[in-house]
């Protein structure tokens, strides 16, 4: 601790460098929470069978397999959506629910166990009637 | 990171699981409950729902109905079964009068002609000398003869598919096990079918009923203590054949896949079978032609009901519409006064 | 533009060679994101421009710019036109922070300023004309992140090579 105070006090960093540093800082910080904060709100969230298998970002572009009983599932994320784009399972409902980017919009795929949820701070309802 | 931690901290307690029991998704919601507490609770309910599902398994040679089923295809000889499913087939039979045969659990010969019993079903070859077949045999729910748990059916085309019923029974089922092992709060939905106990904190359970069409909710209601919902439609089983759609809903009389409807959701008040009514009150409404749907939501004393035509268009009863928050925009919605 | 002595002008030179030899060697680095780097060739502005005068140093810093465009081939290119807004933009602030009472606000201050500048100009260009939507709107706050960080670290590093190099009594 005393050999940073050192290093800082070495650095040459005047008053108004500090008082400019941590209003930077700020503002970037501000940034995070500005910019980050739509993401957080967008988020989808995976299960495998029982298990939530991961809640991700909507915020990328990805394509993910997963395992289920019957095979394995891809599922493909980007522009803030999310879809079923192959799975193993017969009636191929979940490959037709196409994308998904509202919060509250589930896709499921019953044959294979596999279920994308949507989440967001705006979801209307506890449990989806179907 | 801050916004993460103050997450954190104010973390309802509320206690969530999914699971693939009945062969459909099952979701629980617990709420104001210690987790351990909550998830011992789920799982007497999910243990309930496995029992159930191999008791009444409608295509599995070794459940309870499979064998009766047996029995009543090779004569009519009384076979003992459980005081549970007796008493399961008097209320079925019952709700089957009630709604003039609309609600028909003994059609199981004809459901499997059309490839609905099976847990992936493929667009089937449609055979119209078989589905006929089994129309004219007239499996109905009076054929069942039940006596003191000891049934049997005067007619050997009677084969019980109780796939209407069971998701209802199973939800009023989770109600009593949930207050009975003393939860205040909590949500059940079974493949769809949704009952409410208690509340969500200090506001009420809240519902998405979804879009019949497109992948999310159209309108969100407030489920209240004791209250159930349910709905009828066609995109939950269905095949599709020279760009036709067959849905797994059928009409007994002509033996063919109700056309008409694209989903009908009724909504229960609280009473001792407000799961059963939410799963098959829908039926009779869901089959009945365009004119005769508020008919047979009578006959099922169902208030609150909610149509999607065919068409898209939009019916509700009055009771219904009030209850409805749109999620659509301009939702164009024929309200029939009660 | 003025440069009163052939050691100055020959100094100059130097840096402005140091500069580009900076740019250069930072071009080839490779970037976990791309639009995030130290900007090491910035160090050589801020020194000219408290060594010299902020029209040296801008002078330095364009030249660098239009002079790495050309040895890298990508003149004209998006890339140029990133490196030239970034560079402009920072410049334009640099001229104003100059005036910044100097017993508070060292290099430090100024460096992080012109970090500021320099992405907020790249990220204007970026959203007004490569990239004509907010799809990049959640990298904003890592690219500000990135620019301070460095910002921070290059105006110690000036700090520190202005006390190593004092200014040649002339």
């Amino acid at each position: 601790m005393k050999a940073l105070f050192n290093h800082l006090k070495f650095s040459r960093i005047l008053i108004g460098d500090w008082i400019l540093f941590f209003a930077a800082l700020l503002l970037v910080i501000f940034l995070f929470k500005t910019y980050w904060h739509v993401e957080s709100a967008t988020k989808l969230q995976i299960r495998q069978g029982d298990k939530i298998y991961s809640t991700l970002s909507l915020n990328q572009s990805r394509t993910l397999l997963i395992h289920g009983p019957l095979g394995d599932t891809k599922i493909s994320i980007q522009n803030g959506q999310v879809r079923f784009v192959s799975s193993p399972c017969r009636n191929q409902y979940c490959v037709h629910q196409g994308w998904l980017r509202h919060s509250g919009q589930v896709a499921i795929c019953l044959p294979n166990q596999i279920s994308l949820e949507l989440l967001g701070a705006d979801k209307p309802f506890d449990s989806l009637n179907y | 990171m801050l916004a993460i931690l103050l997450m954190s901290c104010g973390r309802e307690p509320l206690v969530q699981t999914q699971s693939y029991v009945f062969g459909t998704l099952v979701d629980i919601s617990i709420y104001g409950e210690s987790d351990a507490k909550a998830h011992q609770a789920i799982n007497h309910v999910l243990e309930n729902f496995q029992q159930l599902h191999h008791q009444l398994h409608a295509w599995k040679p070794d459940s309870e109905l499979s064998q009766l089923n047996q029995s009543f295809a090779v004569g009519n000889t009384p076979v003992k079964v459980t005081p549970e499913l007796s008493k399961m087939l008097i209320e079925a039979s019952e709700l089957s009068r009630q709604s003039d045969g609309l609600f028909n659990p003994a059609l199981g010969h004809l459901i499997n002609a059309w490839g609905f019993q099976r847990d992936e079903f493929t667009p089937v070859e449609i055979n119209d000398a078989d589905i006929q077949k089994w129309v004219k045999a007239q499996p109905v729910m009076s054929d069942i003869v039940i006596k003191n748990e000891m049934v049997y059916s005067r007619n050997p085309a009677v084969k019980l598919d109780l796939g209407g019923y069971a998701k209802g029974y199973a939800l009023d089922q989770a109600a009593k096990i949930l207050r009975d092992q003393d939860i205040k709060n909590a949500l059940v939905n079974i493949g769809g079918n949704i009952i409410a106990v208690g509340k969500h904190g200090d506001k009420p359970w809240r519902v998405g009923i979804h879009h019949p069409r497109l992948a999310k909710p159209m309108a969100t209601l407030e489920l209240l203590d004791g209250w159930a919902v349910g709905t009828s439609g066609d995109y939950q089983r269905y095949f599709e054949l020279n760009g036709r759609r067959y849905c797994h809903i059928l009409d007994p009389h002509a033996g063919y896949p109700a056309q008409g409807t694209q989903a009908v959701t009724v909504l229960i008040p609280p009473g001792k079978n407000a799961g059963v009514m939410s799963d098959v009150a829908s039926k009779p409404i869901f089959i009945s032609g365009e004119n005769a749907k508020a008919e047979a939501a009578k006959k099922m004393n169902v208030a609150f009901y909610l149509i999607v035509s065919a068409q898209g268009k939009l019916t509700a009863s009055e009771g219904m519409s009030k209850r409805l928050n749109w999620l659509i925009k301009n939702p164009d919605v024929k309200v029939l006064p009660d | 533009m003025q440069i009163n002595t052939t050691l100055d002008d020959h100094r100059v030179a130097k840096l402005a060679a140091l500069a580009i030899g900076l740019h250069l060697l930072e071009s080839i680095m490779p970037s976990p994101l791309p639009g995030v780097k130290p900007g090491i060739a910035n160090i050589v502005t801020l020194f000219v421009l408290y060594r010299f005068d902020f029209a040296t140093a801008a002078w330095v810093s364009l030249l660098r710019v239009f002079a790495t465009s050309l040895l890298l081939g990508n003149f004209l290119s998006p890339t140029f036109a990133l490196s030239l807004g970034g560079a402009i933009m920072s410049l334009g602030v640099l001229g104003l922070a100059q005036y910044l009472p100097r017993p508070y606000f060292g290099p430090v201050s100024l460096s992080i300023l012109a970090a500021f500048a320099h992405m907020i100009g790249q990220l204007m260009l970026v959203r007004l004309w490569l990239i004509p939507h907010a799809g990049l709107a959640y990298l904003v706050p890592l690219f500000m992140a990135a620019a301070l960080l460095f910002g921070l670290i290059n105006g110690i590093v000036t700090s520190h090579l202005l006390a190593a190099y004092p200014k040649p009594a002339d």
